[in-house]
């Protein structure tokens, strides 16, 4: 497996993982007291930190680090779960979502992402920042990780640092000290801390202690030698990087500490006090403020050398205003600015050494010199209760995979169908009548294994409609968070199973009907206790499958559609005329929200009101040859009825032939095939209608919406095939010359320059190697 | 063998690994006046030397690493 490979299986993974966590997130919302679901979370979260630290991803380790720590707490119940919390945790896992996005787009994570993952890791590490936790410095290590932030502004060191000698080390600059407590077990995973800590690159002073009491009297015929009980001290002066690469197997053991001596105000030795003063707070400024204060001591020389040169005090100057800014040091800026216009090389000197930023920055750096450091990641850790080798029993396969395999099924069945027209040459051309029985009987077994072949295919491509289903507890909560209303989610038949290609455009629509049901269907708790009803609505999504159809009603049990303001809504903004509004009833009134434009709200929220809302709905689901349906009982809620058929891959279409082509009619979209006597087609004007019991029907020639010059054709006894299509809610007949029969076929979306042709689904290839169009009655209609 | 454990003492040399640590600390537990020699010591495990703190024996002669001579020596 290369790196490439890795990287996608990683954001598979991640992915999943991502979905895990916020799926868990919100149960353990719901039941912050389940030990399971807690642990459960923790193992996804860490899962996720680990697959990170297989790759130089830093920002998003930084973000699920903290996460992970957060959660640490919480398993352990030293910190409670609480809704801000929650919310914390929601939004870094966007975040790391976006990273993943980037990640997949890029193959890396963008520099800027940098700060942001600081900000959610602080603002993560900030709810275990809270004043009571600040005893547990002292406690183990890991617990600790966290806990050092918790006194960001502490002047003084911790208790360990004492162990320290450092009275003879002051002078030295960028001292760091750091406390290493090994696990209990380090000694079994073959870690030994004592070499880690005695080849600390620049070890200056080390100090061991036993981390509990050793073992006294009689408890020492006991005591187990190789659990570990070491607690290590030590200081150095290397660069914090190396150091930090030593202890990277054990990062979270490590206790780091920024001992600068408080020699800093030295400034006989500008430079390295500067960047010792200043030197492990922020990985990047040291450098910036050794260059300035070098840049600043060259200023100073050329200004000592130069005597008296305008220009060369004019660009002195400029430079040193240009590092004062670089050092956002404002009043220094300001004071260079005020003094004088041809100001002496001498007096310039003089000024620029009483104001070396050199001395400023020492004098803050003094300030907070001993100050604990950011936490600045940590590599990845396989500790044991890691879930890190759950057997693989799912084969992961790309969507295209999959796809090409059912086309070539597909490609499949179509050549299967060829085997009948052999048989019939065969016995017609041939004289062959033995082989054309043959060829049949073969072509039963292959078109039964073709069948199962294609079954199986379709099985690989469904998928649980609770797959969409997911994202919406999370939705709901915000939502209805936001609004400040009470919604409960009920969820049923999440496993009813569909073709990918139908559930996954399901998702906005969904999210849409959802919104609404928020927005405009319950309503706020005080109104529905006024009403009657409990103050929590419920919104309650059911799925299930009849027959080759999948539905998925949406209810809520909220104010329900008004009717009336529907009418006067659709009537104001021009939809119906007011006299048709009027003859409509309620219910044909309600279904009067699916016309483009249409809008109930009169101010326009993020969530709804801008008009865009069901038509849109309608539209998705129709693409995916679904339907929407919609009851309303004003004051007892809302029901949507989505159908949706299982599959979308095999189509079955009617073949029809109209001016000697054959072409093709979705089935699903085909009330009755009828034969009407001539004489009982009624002209008038331009139109033709017939009278289907009792209902009058329009008719239109397939010929001329398809712009073909030529008359349908009537069969011997002078009757018309007519294929009734609903449309729009109502029947239509088309006419047509003859019907062929249905037939299975692979519908292949028209392409290239054919793609804007109207009236037309799709091509499909028929048994006898022909091409067969398929209509889209409803545009040719249209 | 990096230990040799003699009638008086036991001397430690070279580099003592993990395996050792068990059997230094069940010697040291026999003995009534436990005393350890780390002249010829290079170097010791952390077990080893957790055990050299748990039971704190006489150290006969300090080893050259000055930073195991002051951990050992301060204890």
């Amino acid at each position: 497996m290369n790196q490439a490979d890795l990287l996608d299986q990683f954001v598979i993974e991640a992915r999943e993982c991502l979905e895990a966590i916020g799926k868990r997130l919100l149960d353990v919302e719901q039941q912050p007291d389940n030990e399971a679901l807690l642990n459960d979370l923790f193992r996804s979260v860490h899962t996720l930190k680990g697959n990170c630290g297989l790759f130089e991803f830093k920002a998003l380790e930084r973000v699920v680090h903290a996460g992970e720590d957060l959660l640490d707490r919480v398993r352990h119940r030293t910190l409670a779960y609480s809704a801000e919390l929650a919310d914390a945790l929601l939004e870094a896992m966007d975040y790391s979502a976006q990273l993943i996005d980037q990640i997949e787009r890029h193959g890396r994570i963008e520099g800027a992402a940098d700060a942001a993952s600081m900000a959610h890791a602080s603002a993560l590490r900030a709810f275990v920042c809270e004043p009571t936790s600040v005893p547990q410095l002292e406690s183990a290590a890991p617990a600790a990780t966290g806990a050092r932030h918790s006194v960001p502004c502490q002047d003084d060191s911790p208790p360990w640092m004492k162990r320290l000698h450092l009275a003879g080390l002051t002078s030295r600059a960028g001292l760091l000290a750091l406390r290493y407590v090994p696990e209990e077990g380090c000694f079994f995973k073959g870690e030994d801390p004592w070499r880690l800590a005695r080849t600390v690159p620049g070890l200056l002073q080390l100090d061991i202690q036993g981390a509990g009491a050793w073992p006294q009297g009689e408890d020492r015929a006991a005591w187990d030698c190789y659990q570990c009980n070491l607690d290590i001290v030590l200081c150095t002066d290397a660069p914090r990087a190396e150091v930090e690469a030593h202890f990277r197997c054990v990062a979270e053991q490590v206790n780091w500490y920024a001992a600068t001596p408080d020699a800093a105000a030295d400034t006989s030795d500008v430079t390295s006090a500067v960047a010792n003063a200043i030197g492990c707070v922020d990985p990047v400024s040291p450098l910036l403020h050794q260059r300035v204060v070098a840049l600043w001591n060259d200023q100073c020389d050329l200004l000592e050398r130069v005597g008296d040169s305008a220009g060369t005090v004019l660009a002195a100057r400029n430079a040193m205003g240009h590092l004062l800014a670089c050092l956002d040091n404002g009043a220094a800026c300001a004071a260079l600015a005020e003094l004088p216009e041809g100001v002496q090389a001498a007096s310039l000197l003089a000024w620029a050494r009483a104001n070396a930023p050199a001395a400023k920055e020492a004098v803050r750096a003094a300030a907070r010199a001993v100050r604990p450091e950011p936490d600045i990641g940590t590599p990845p850790q396989r500790s044991d209760d890691g879930s890190t080798s759950q057997p693989q029993k799912v084969l992961k396969v790309g969507q295209e995979k999959v796809d090409r395999l059912m086309e070539l099924i597909g490609e499949m069945v179509v050549a299967k169908n060829s085997l009948p027209y052999l048989a019939q040459r065969a016995e017609q051309v041939f004289q062959q009548r033995e082989l054309a029985r043959e060829i049949k009987a073969q072509y039963a077994v292959i078109n039964r294994i073709a069948e199962d072949m294609q079954h199986a295919i379709m099985q690989v491509r469904m998928l649980p409609v609770g797959a969409v289903f997911q994202r919406f507890g999370r939705l709901i909560r915000d939502i209805s968070r936001k609004l400040g209303k009470e919604v409960n989610l009920v969820v049923e038949g999440e496993d009813t199973e569909a073709d990918k290609n139908v559930i996954e455009p399901l998702a906005d629509p969904l999210i849409h009907i959802l919104r609404n049901s928020l927005d405009h269907g319950i309503e706020l708790p005080a109104v529905r206790l006024a009403a009657g009803k409990p103050a929590a609505g419920t919104i309650r999504i059911v799925a299930r499958q009849e027959s080759d159809r999948v539905i998925i009603e949406i209810h809520d049990d909220g104010a329900g559609v008004n009717a009336a303001r529907v009418r006067d809504k659709a009537v104001e903004r021009g939809l119906i005329p007011a006299d048709k509004a009027a003859t409509l009833s309620d219910d044909d009134a309600v279904q009067l929200i699916f016309l483009p434009g249409f809008s109930t709200a009169d101010e326009i929220s993020d969530l709804s009101g801008r008009g865009v809302g069901m038509d849109v709905v309608r539209t998705a689901i129709e693409r995916i040859n679904g339907g929407v349906e919609l009851s309303s009982v004003q004051g007892q809620g809302t029901t949507l009825r989505l159908s949706l058929p299982l599959s979308m891959a095999v189509t079955t279409v009617m073949v029809i032939e109209s001016a000697g082509r054959r072409l093709g009619v979705p089935m699903d979209m085909i009330v009755e095939t009828v034969r009407v006597p001539a004489g009982d087609v009624h002209h008038f004007k331009q139109a033709r209608t017939t009278v289907l019991r009792g209902r009058v029907v329009p008719l239109r020639a397939l010929n001329d919406l398809l712009a073909l010059d030529a008359a349908p054709v009537p069969n011997e006894e002078g009757e018309l095939a007519v294929l009734v299509i609903r449309h729009a809610n109502e029947s239509v007949g088309l006419l047509v010359d003859h019907f062929h029969g249905a037939s299975d076929i692979i519908l292949k979306p028209l392409e290239g320059v054919l793609a804007g042709l109207v009236g037309f689904a799709g091509t499909a290839l028929m048994g006898d190697g022909g091409v067969l169009m398929v209509l889209n009655p409803k545009e040719l209609l249209q | 063998m990096t230990i040799r454990y003699l009638k008086k003492h036991a001397a430690l040399e070279g580099h003592v690994a993990v395996d050792d640590a068990e059997a230094l600390a069940q010697w040291l537990l026999l003995q009534r006046d436990p005393a350890v020699h780390l002249g010829k010591c290079a170097g010791v495990h952390g077990a080893v030397l957790q055990v050299l703190l748990a039971l704190r024996p006489t150290v006969k002669a300090m080893p050259a690493d000055p930073f195991l001579a002051a951990v050992l020596g301060s204890s």
